[in-house]
């Protein structure tokens, strides 16, 4: 798989085949698990917000959070479509940037809150089962893709 | 402040009494997932601080695990918390002691 950033201030990723594929796929599964929204509304404890907080900012944060993952899901469906599940080019524009950020932030939360990797200076992937080192390497392309789009799309 | 006035057959005492409302802290928790640069351009973005600013708060956050970026009155600081959270930032607010 190649990232590249284009002209028009988006990314451009050219999938080489069905497992660059399953590797996209598996990003909107990673993030729609997420329950970020109530994690944060957790956070905040003082009685005379809390109970509000929950009522009203959590679910908007929950509908806005799962609107990103939805879009991105579109996006790569429809990019994987389009070249028949071969190799092809999925782009992220500009104004889907932030979209694209979220969704890849709350897959990499939701990794995190259910693997516990830790802080990654002390992180030795070979000392994982299996299953934990396939998050972890999917946690990694997660944060390689925000680091294009922090560089070169949102930033 | 007491004032007291007076007629021939009353006294009333009145008192004023004004109460600063106590400032609020918006506070920003570290985590392993959200990156450096990301959180600074948060800050930038939030807040309107400058690169300098939003950087020093950052690594406030990455080293000490937590970090006070913004006091004030208690609408606006619940009105940045929310907008931190809705860029994923961990973060609350709490009362000034």
């Amino acid at each position: 798989m190649k990232v590249m950033p284009t002209l028009e201030g988006g990314l451009r990723i050219d999938a080489e085949g069905a497992g660059d594929w399953a590797l996209l796929d598996a990003l909107a599964g990673d993030a729609g698990q997420s329950d970020l929204a109530r994690r944060l509304g957790e956070l905040v404890t003082e009685d005379e917000v809390a109970e509000d907080w929950r009522e009203f900012v959590v679910p908007d944060l929950a509908d806005a959070f799962s609107k990103d993952v939805e879009l991105v899901a579109k996006r790569i469906t429809a990019a994987k479509a389009g070249c028949g599940g071969e190799e092809g080019p999925l782009w992220i524009t500009r104004d889907d940037g932030d979209a694209w950020y979220s969704t890849l932030n709350q897959a990499r939360l939701e990794l995190e809150e259910h693997y516990r990797f830790g802080p990654s200076e002390m992180i030795d992937p070979a000392e994982f089962a299996p299953e934990k080192r396939l998050a972890f390497m999917r946690s990694q392309f997660y944060c390689a893709i925000q680091s294009l789009l922090l560089d070169h799309v949102i930033g | 402040m007491f004032e007291e006035m007076t007629s021939s057959d009353t006294s009333t005492l009145t008192k004023d009494v004004t109460a600063l409302d106590v400032p609020w802290n918006v506070i920003v928790f570290d985590d392993p997932v959200n990156l450096m640069g990301y959180v600074t351009h948060v800050l930038m973005k939030v807040f309107g601080y400058t690169e300098g600013r939003a950087a020093t708060l950052m690594m406030e956050v990455h080293d000490l695990g937590r970090s006070v970026v913004w006091t004030g009155e208690r609408e606006k600081a619940e009105f940045y918390a929310q907008q931190l959270q809705a860029y994923q930032l961990k973060s609350t607010i709490e009362k000034t002691e």
